[in-house]
């Protein structure tokens, strides 16, 4: 799950070596904290939030197997 | 587009950054042939000759979006097939194919319709002067849905005839509305527009 945040968000941004992501596991949830670049920020957010709820669109999707909750956090 | 580009400058950096623009692309996707190195020559005046470098797009987008859809499949651990066509207007079309992948459809499309556009983002972050569009499918939903969206719209039309009075249907993107726009365009007994802002914007089908 890690990895396709992180595949995804260095496809969007123009520094994808400051793309880093950390996961914080719980016991039913995963929360997967997403940082990059300051001038990437409204990269991996888009207008109206709309690159963002695609990415937790796609990374539930792909959580749906796991049986948990994934949260994707972007963090400044 | 273009997909080759020599430059000349004073040295091979200059030479590289201002191809690379032209280009359209991102530096990581470009491959570099110094034809030759800028010589000073004497004095710095006689004899000078400019840097001149030959620069290639390494993956075009129809092989660079497979690649990234590739990858995506098997970050999400599906076993899956992509295969790609690249239309005259420069639409790419990424076919999805593979067991269980319902998943990447989601309700009424949801997960589709968010690869969709996450792959549209990157396509023309990667490709600034790409014109074209890209269109994800898997396992056929698109066709499908289509022909369901068209049996919905002929039924509402009738609907609204009966009652006399407008049917307005769920919120839908451009795409989906666009087909119901298109099944009902000669349609004699009704009208079809749209209403509200996105992404809760939605058809209206009324009676003449």
């Amino acid at each position: 799950m890690k990895e396709l945040v992180e595949y995804i968000a260095r496809a969007l941004v123009d520094y994808p070596d400051q793309v880093d992501v950390k996961q914080v596991e719980g016991e039913r949830s995963i929360i997967l904290e997403l940082r990059v670049a300051p001038d990437d920020m409204g990269k991996v957010i888009g207008k109206q939030g709309r690159i963002a709820k695609a990415i937790r669109t796609v990374v539930n999707a792909a959580a749906l197997k796991e049986n948990k909750r994934v949260m994707v956090e972007i963090i400044q | 587009m273009e997909y080759t580009v020599e430059v000349c400058a004073r040295n091979v950096e200059d030479a590289v950054r201002e191809g690379v623009e032209k280009l359209g692309v991102k530096q990581d996707n470009v491959k570099v042939e110094i034809i030759n190195e800028a010589s000073q020559g004497i004095l710095k005046i006689l004899g000078a000759k400019p840097a001149k470098v030959k620069l290639t797009v390494r993956k075009k987008p129809d092989e660079y979006m497979k690649d990234i859809f590739e990858n995506l499949m098997q970050k999400m651990m599906l076993n899956a097939v992509v295969s790609v066509k690249e239309k005259e207007d420069e639409s790419i079309c990424l076919d999805i194919e593979g067991k269980e992948l319902g998943v990447l459809i989601g309700k009424r499309g949801n997960t589709l319709n968010a690869l969709q556009y996450l792959a549209n983002v990157i396509y023309h972050r990667q490709f600034s002067f790409g014109r074209g569009r890209i269109l994800v499918d898997v396992e056929n939903y698109r066709k499908k849905r289509k022909k369901t969206l068209e049996q919905l719209a002929r039924n509402l039309a009738v609907k609204a005839m009966n009652t006399k009075s407008d049917v307005t249907l769920e919120p839908m993107t451009a795409q989906e509305r666009r087909i119901i726009h298109l099944a009902l365009k000669n349609h004699k007994d009704v009208i079809t527009y749209s209403q509200g802002e996105e992404p809760f914007r939605n058809v209206v089908i009324s009676p003449r």
